[in-house]
């Protein structure tokens, strides 16, 4: 069945109260192909009966979760910038005054797709502090062997680095490999990639000093998004910080976490002795 | 696999242009193109590597690459595929009635799109002149040549070799 | 916000005018560098210019860097939009002092990724 007209404008109302983003007439199919996952991981097989259902019977939850399948953009680079501005101008300096002057910080880009968070990041600290990028390794971890088979590799599409790549970046820091761009060797060799299911028990790792978890509590119901941030936690420094997507909170799921404003920016810290 | 040797015959670069059959694989020129496709026709819009056979009508456009190599890239396919691309290029901007000159200017912009990335993986640095539409310029036999179905719908681009044919004609 | 398109194929013109309109900018086209040109030197000077590379009468990177001769403009803004795309071209262009650099094929994604990133995205973003 396919989107009715009485459900995409209930869709529609619902994201702009709720983020102030504007969806147009002729959407539809961002709708559909947005809220599919969702409507399947609830046992319902089509996107207007799952919307229908929700209308009748509103629920926060729901409601919640159609707004971050909206809002959330696929990982491109800088294109959500303030963690990433939030890293170089607050994180990185406290961590580094926190810590010995030879001690390793360690950073994990959980659900890392095909990689771009991870480069995102080497990027961003050799470009804006070289003196630190010794002492800096970075995790990057996927469920699925093809993303990380592709973090590795560094080999990102033209469509790809189009996407919320700054040009400078894109040139100062890749080479062309036929039709596709390579990231320098000297990031590749500060990220670490390997396989890790965030819904199982984790992988001995970390400890973490910071973490970027963003836009993938989104896809797990309330209790696994409580088990894996218990789980984050257990693998973060007590003094780490955990960005989550912009669309995202621990507030309402584990309250183990004080979330603190960096810049334009929110960061979630461990609270101490929960 | 047997085993080259240098046989001590050797040639100056300038005396054989390099072929374009040895510095782009179909496989590239495909995805160059499905690139353009899903990027400017749409995100589901896909290329099915199969010779299709062109019609009476087909129209081509192409742009030259000046280098190390030298040639063309050309587009060709049906008017009416041409009038098809068009109008989706344009989407909702598509005017009511697609004028002859917007399917000249659409066919010959992505002939433009393919070119420079195709011109990317070439030896360069190299320019890119400006598209060209017409009647397809023979193909010599310095020539890579990929027939894709779109829609159902034949087209082919050929990466031409200077060395092969004049191009002028 | 306004916007000046610079591609001598008209289609393009109406495909990035139409992404900018969306988004709110107030556009005006132009088919090649010496035609933008005329553009501003008639007073009306945006904070964005999208242009193409390769162009008739004047191409791109003498656009580029006729605007950057005049310090009356330096408010404009230039995201280069071509299908030039080997490493050593991005980088003249960046020299010459576009701020941004798009690739064609680009989607309208694309174009909002490297607005946001330019600061030049309308606080209200439309889908």
């Amino acid at each position: 069945m396919t989107l009715t007209a009485t459900s995409f404008d209930w869709v529609r109302a619902l994201v702009h109260r709720e983020s102030a983003i504007v969806l147009q007439p002729g959407k539809e199919y961002l709708v559909e192909a947005r809220l599919l996952p969702i409507a399947r991981q609830r046992g319902i097989a089509d996107v207007s009966t799952f919307v229908e259902s929700v209308r009748s019977r509103p629920d926060t939850d729901s409601m919640r979760c159609i707004v971050e399948a909206l809002t959330t953009n696929e990982t491109s680079w800088f294109r959500d910038g303030d963690p990433f501005t939030a890293l170089t101008s607050t994180v990185m300096p406290a961590l580094l005054a926190a810590r010995g002057p030879n001690e390793r910080l360690q950073i994990w880009s959980a659900a890392c797709s095909s990689g771009q968070e991870a480069y995102t990041i080497a990027m961003l600290l050799v470009d804006s502090m070289p003196s630190a990028t010794t002492r800096v390794s970075i995790t990057a971890t996927d469920l699925s062997r093809e993303m990380v088979a592709r973090t590795k590799a560094g080999r990102f599409s033209q469509l790809e680095v189009n996407r919320g790549l700054p040009a400078p970046m894109l040139v100062r820091h890749f080479t062309r490999a036929g039709n596709e761009w390579e990231v320098a060797p000297a990031l590749r060799r500060m990220v670490t990639a390997t396989e890790c299911n965030l819904a199982a028990p984790l992988p001995r790792m970390g400890p973490f000093d910071v973490v970027y978890l963003r836009n993938v509590l989104i896809y797990f119901d309330l209790p696994t998004k409580q088990v894996i941030l218990r789980r984050v936690r257990e693998l973060m420094r007590p003094d780490g910080w955990l960005f989550l997507g912009a669309a995202e909170t621990t507030l309402g799921v584990d309250d183990s976490w004080e979330r603190v404003v960096v810049g334009r920016s929110s960061a979630y810290r461990p609270i101490k002795g929960k | 696999m047997t085993e080259l040797h240098d046989t001590g015959e050797r040639r100056r670069t300038s005396d054989t242009p390099p072929s374009i059959t040895d510095l782009i694989d179909e496989e590239t020129v495909r995805s160059i193109v499905q690139e353009a496709w899903s990027a400017l026709i749409g995100e589901d819009e896909l290329l099915v590597p199969l010779p299709g056979g062109l019609p009476e009508n087909a129209v081509s456009s192409w742009v030259h690459v000046a280098g190390p190599w030298n040639g063309i890239v050309v587009l060709t396919c049906g008017r009416s595929t041409a009038e098809q691309l068009s109008r989706e290029l344009l989407k909702e901007h598509a005017p009511p009635v697609i004028e002859d000159e917007d399917i000249e200017d659409a066919l010959g912009e992505l002939a433009n799109v393919v070119g420079g990335n195709v011109k990317a993986v070439l030896p360069g640095p190299s320019a890119l002149g400006l598209p060209e539409v017409g009647s397809a310029p023979v193909a010599g036999s310095d020539t890579r040549r990929v027939d894709l179905l779109w829609r159902g719908q034949s087209l082919t681009i050929s990466v031409q070799g200077s060395a092969g044919a004049p191009l002028d004609q | 916000m306004r916007a000046l398109v610079i591609d001598d194929s008209r289609v393009m013109r109406r495909i990035v005018a139409g992404i900018l309109e969306d988004l709110g900018y107030e556009v005006q086209q132009a088919g090649h560098g010496r035609e933008g040109l005329d553009v501003l030197n008639g007073g009306w000077v945006p904070e964005l210019a999208c242009v193409d590379w390769n162009m008739p009468v004047m191409d791109g990177l003498q656009f580029v860097s006729a605007v950057r001769s005049n310090p009356a403009w330096r408010q404009v803004t230039i995201m280069m939009v071509t299908s030039e795309s080997e490493h050593g071209q991005i980088v003249r262009a960046l020299a010459a002092g576009a701020h941004e650099y798009v690739i064609k094929p680009f989607t309208a994604d694309a174009i909002r990724d490297k607005l946001a990133l330019l600061g030049l995205l309308p606080e209200e973003v439309v889908l």
